[in-house]
């Protein structure tokens, strides 16, 4: 109990001096169960590899070239989307923002086509466009850009009348107002649009590689299923995981907390 | 007002479609949509379709709160215990949903187990996740005001935990449902013989667009009830009652 204690405080002070270890450290007893579970062979080792397996695995195929690749792509196409997603999203979100009569247009339509859902239109993109990068990169955008837009409008509602008016009686034009009133103030909005519109990218990017992919990690998690090859399957599943968090907790996160707090918003 | 637009929109469709003479495999006529409506309705398959995904999604998410939230509570009690634990729910929320389809197909097979574990760890996660969030943003001040005013265990967490994190655990709700749903039409399209997404899945084999578009429309109207009805209202009287605005 003592050495627990311990221990314990060891690892309170180490986490204090060094926030990034209470990232990692907390994955070691996971991986030590892991080992001790496939170890202990309660499934056959097909369905349930270890630890070792999966790094093993990682090792060749990185060696091989094919996971460099596709990893490769599956950024690609998701840093695409997420660009035209933007792209589109914040002017568009900008205008439905300041605009009654788009509001009035637009709002129920946009809320009827995210309620569709990207991975619902693929059937038909499929017929439009074949297998291949526009369908993709189509179904990214989509997702991507509804949570964009429904933020943008969000953040530029919630910028006060006042404080455009008062703009606009010391003399600022229409344009500057939007540049510097408007904008900078649905920023922090954006960016939680962002954040969510590429968590939700990002799952559908896989869902999409799966279906019509021919490279990229959704589509060796299914080629592997195809083989039975579960070593592979997770593998992908943790490099997915890696990857996503790195982007969302080392860049989003503190970019939406950055814009939040330089607003004088609190954000969780 | 709110369906105006949407009319609009229906208009533009009926006159468009014949008047670019639209070739039926790339875009259907609203009259050939009502049809396989209709049809669809008649012969039951559309029943059958919604039913199979309902109950999957249903069943799914009812097995991931009823486990999230007692985890997620019990987990958040420890401060040091929720600081400890908060990167692997993360890491695993991050994962939830449509990751899981390969693994969840190879594991279940093909067909409803996998399809129902691929909902019930999407919900899970993220509503165990935002529980554990929940319960650690509740004021230390006001666990110890409890616990100096008398109140016992059961008292602090029926009182103050779980009321406390209520907030979280409804937006986790939603958010989870949201990765649930998506999840679930993918998952249909891979691995099963009945649901809404299997439904558009074969009729692009058959090229009957018309079949894809009147599924697209029922998943949207689906999504649109599950969420006014059941999802916004639930998170408007969770925040409202305990006071808090929150962004949308």
């Amino acid at each position: 109990m003592n050495l627990m204690l311990q221990i314990w405080a060891g690892y309170a002070r180490l986490t204090r001096r060094w926030p990034g270890f209470a990232a990692i450290i907390p994955f070691i007893p996971v991986l030590a169960l892991w080992t001790a579970v496939s170890e202990a062979g309660l499934f056959p080792r097909a369905f349930f590899p270890g630890p070792a397996d999966v790094l093993r695995a990682f090792v060749t195929l990185t060696y091989k070239g094919i996971l460099p690749d596709y990893l490769q792509d599956s950024l690609i196409r998701l840093a695409t989307g997420a660009a035209v997603g933007m792209a589109l999203g914040i002017p568009l979100g900008i205008l439905i923002g300041t605009s009654r009569w788009a509001h009035r247009i637009c709002w129920p339509v946009l809320l009827f086509f995210q309620a569709i859902g990207d991975i619902a239109w693929l059937p038909i993109l499929l017929i439009w466009f074949g297998f291949g990068l526009t369908t993709m990169t189509f179904v990214i955008v989509y997702t991507v850009l509804f949570p964009v837009v429904l933020n943008t409008v969000l953040g530029v509602e919630s910028v006060p009348r006042d404080l455009s008016r008062a703009a606009l009686s010391l003399g600022a034009s229409r344009a500057r107002v939007l540049w510097e009133v408007t904008l900078p103030g649905a920023l922090p909005n954006i960016i939680t649009g962002l954040r969510n519109g590429l968590g939700y990218g990002w799952r559908a990017l896989i869902a999409v590689e799966m279906i019509v992919g021919t490279s990229g990690i959704g589509f060796m998690m299914f080629d592997a299923r195809r083989a039975g090859s579960t070593v592979e399957i997770i593998l992908g599943m943790i490099i997915l995981g890696l990857l996503w968090y790195i982007v969302d907790a080392w860049i989003l996160a503190p970019l939406e907390r950055a814009t939040g707090q330089r607003w004088g918003l609190v954000t969780s | 007002m709110f369906v105006a637009p949407l009319i609009a929109l229906v208009a533009i469709w009926a006159i468009v479609v014949p008047l670019f003479n639209v070739n039926p495999r790339v875009f259907p006529s609203v009259g050939a949509v009502g049809t396989a409506a209709l049809d669809s309705i008649r012969d039951g398959t559309l029943f059958a379709h919604v039913a199979a995904s309902l109950l999957r999604v249903g069943l799914g998410t009812l097995i991931g709160i009823a486990t999230a939230v007692p985890l997620g509570i019990a987990m958040g009690v420890s401060p040091t215990v929720a600081a400890f634990l908060t990167p692997l729910f993360r890491f695993f929320s991050v994962l939830a949903g449509i990751a899981w389809i390969p693994i969840a197909t190879l594991w279940f097979g093909y067909g409803f187990g996998a399809i129902v574990f691929v909902i019930f760890n999407a919900v899970f996660f993220v509503v165990a996740y935002n529980t554990l969030l929940g319960v650690r943003t509740i004021p230390h001040s006001l666990r110890n005001a409890a616990a100096s005013l008398g109140a016992g265990r059961w008292t602090l967490l029926t009182e103050v935990l779980v009321p406390g994190a209520l907030p979280n655990i409804v937006t986790g709700i939603r958010t989870g449902l949201g990765f649930a749903w998506r999840g679930l039409i993918a998952a249909e399209m891979i691995a099963t013989n009945v649901g809404l997404g299997y439904m558009l899945f074969v009729a692009r084999d058959f090229y009957r667009t018309e079949v894809i578009v009147f599924g697209m429309i029922v998943i949207g109207v689906l999504w649109l009830l599950i969420d006014r009805l059941l999802l916004v209202p639930l998170e408007r009287a969770t925040i409202e009652r305990w006071g808090m605005v929150r962004r949308g």
